[in-house]
């Protein structure tokens, strides 16, 4: 029995791999803002070349230099970054490439074939798995959101680190890295990188919007909860205030206990982050807590912190 | 006899192509051992003229070598030797098996499957799987000089094969660098046993 050409799985398989490689190479481009080896970035978008790429590895502001997928030489501007999902947003100057095409949000299940590209150099190389396991959403150190991210079951090697994660059909599902979970390989989703390159674009950084509480968990005892005739047995007390806060200003008190805001409930601090980031830029938001065994009503003001934070750059050793 | 089930998906086909690359491969590669240190790696069979081709420092200068295939060690003697390549070719009385089909390392694409045989920690015909990393090209030539892998190899591995999914040879197993698999490409281990040949008719 000789396995006929066309009929070998293994062969058209193969031929997929390498087709996939091709076509999502042509939207690659190696970055070169480090020492020692280049990274790889993705075009992410329209207008104007809108390239993302993994911000540990984009080790300069402003103008830096770029390897296109036909070879030639380019310049990008670092539009912003984002230390809490290691990305960051360039953009080319007088250039552009092919916006890499994406796939289906359900095209990434535990155990789908994936490919991770990168163009350390001048040629596009890759390396083959699976995905290993999907987390649920979580959240950096830095508070920003991550949905779902990707672990993976391939190697993330020097200069892949920006490039893309794509499927059998060279369609890209999220974004590669490989120091955002303590040097296992991950990938973020294209969702999230959306979200943070429409944040990038419109702000240039990441807004944290901030009131200036610290607040914990607590429980609220039945009699409470049936006095106010609450929905819930939960809520978010005040346990410091910074000094000329929104917080301060709009009279909140330590020991208040938080219990919605605007209209979202308060069962974890997560939830506080949320319903501030939810609000618009300069509006205000209303605050229904717990003072002194009755119900008070506050309104607050958040502003922006982001605009000043600084991007944390990792150690050389996670440098890939 | 029963009726075989019905072949039902991508992934039946793919274990069934992989077993049977498997098994030819298994009678294409032996174990290669250095009598006087206990180790050693994989040799490929080259087809037909009791010579084995396996990786120079799996052979080092002046060791006693045996090889085996199918669990029968017999003696074996180093009649070419190219440390730049990291090859070497082997006078095996005896050792005959099929010949690959060689693969030029110029048609290779990123991403293409490769099937690493050999016999990674002693353990023996282990066959890997991974994709084509890169071709690392000798800088003042141009020319293919390591195939490199994306691909779990391990000690035991060198001197193995690297074919491509119809299981043409790709190039000989030598090393890992940073994780990947390098691979001595086919053209230039034939070019190797050619010029040994060449050399010994002579």
């Amino acid at each position: 029995m000789s396995p006929t050409k066309s009929k070998n799985p293994l062969v058209e398989l193969s031929a997929s791999l390498a087709d996939a490689v091709e076509t999502a190479g042509k939207s690659i481009v190696a970055i070169h803002a480090r020492r020692r080896i280049p990274s790889s970035g993705v075009v992410w978008r329209e207008g104007g070349g809108v390239i993302v790429s993994a911000s540990h590895t984009v080790r300069a502001d402003g103008d830096v230099a770029v390897t296109l997928p036909s070879g030639d030489s380019a310049r990008a501007t670092v539009v912003g970054r984002d230390s809490a999902t290691d990305l960051v947003v360039l953009r080319l100057s007088g250039a552009s490439a092919a916006v890499a095409a994406r796939a289906d949000a359900d095209a990434a299940r535990i155990g789908s074939l994936v490919l991770a590209l990168g163009r350390p150099g001048r040629k596009v190389s890759a390396s083959f798995g699976i995905i290993s396991a999907i987390a649920d959403d979580w959240r950096g150190t830095a508070g920003g959101r991550i949905d779902r991210v990707m672990r993976l079951d391939l190697s993330i090697y020097d200069g892949f680190s920006g490039g893309p994660l794509v499927d059998a059909t060279g369609a890209v599902i999220g974004i590669d890295n490989s120091v955002l979970a303590r040097g296992t390989p991950t990938a973020l989703p294209a969702a999230t990188v959306d979200r943070v390159v429409d944040e990038l674009l419109q702000h240039g950084h990441m807004r944290r919007p901030f009131i200036g509480v610290a607040v914990q968990q607590v429980e609220l005892n039945g009699a409470t909860v049936a006095r106010h005739n609450l929905s819930r047995d939960r809520g978010l007390v005040v346990v410091s205030i910074a000094d000329g806060s929104p917080a301060e200003s709009a009279g909140i008190l330590i020991g208040d206990v938080l219990l919605s805001a605007g209209a979202q409930p308060l069962r974890r601090p997560t939830d506080l982050l949320d319903a501030l980031t939810s609000a618009g830029d300069g509006a205000s938001l209303e605050l229904e807590l717990l003072r002194g065994g009755g119900i008070a009503k506050s309104r607050v003001t958040p502003v922006d912190r982001g605009a000043g934070a600084v991007a944390e750059v990792a150690s050389e050793e996670d440098d890939r | 006899m029963t009726a075989t089930p019905a072949i039902s998906n991508a992934a039946t086909l793919f274990r069934a192509a992989t077993t049977s690359l498997a098994d030819s491969l298994t009678t294409a590669v032996v174990q290669v051992r250095n009598q006087n240190s206990g180790s050693g790696g994989a040799g490929l069979i080259w087809g037909g003229s009791e010579l084995v081709l396996t990786n120079a420092h799996c052979v080092p200068r002046g060791a006693a070598i045996e090889v085996s295939n199918a669990g029968r060690w017999r003696e074996a003697r180093v009649i070419g030797y190219h440390p730049p390549h990291d090859l070497a070719l082997l006078a095996a009385p005896a050792i005959n098996g099929p010949m690959l089909e060689i693969r030029d390392a110029e048609s290779l694409r990123p991403g293409e499957l490769l099937f690493a045989h050999g016999h990674p920690l002693g353990v023996r015909d282990a066959l890997a799987m991974g994709v084509l990393h890169d071709i690392a090209r000798d800088r003042r030539t141009g020319q293919p000089r390591w195939i490199v892998a994306d691909i779990r190899l391990a000690p035991g591995n060198s001197g193995g094969p690297l074919v491509d999914a119809d299981g043409r040879l790709v190039g000989i197993n030598s090393m890992v660098v940073n994780g990947l698999g390098v691979a001595v490409p086919a053209a230039l281990a034939r070019q190797f046993v050619d010029r040994v040949l060449a050399k010994r008719a002579a």
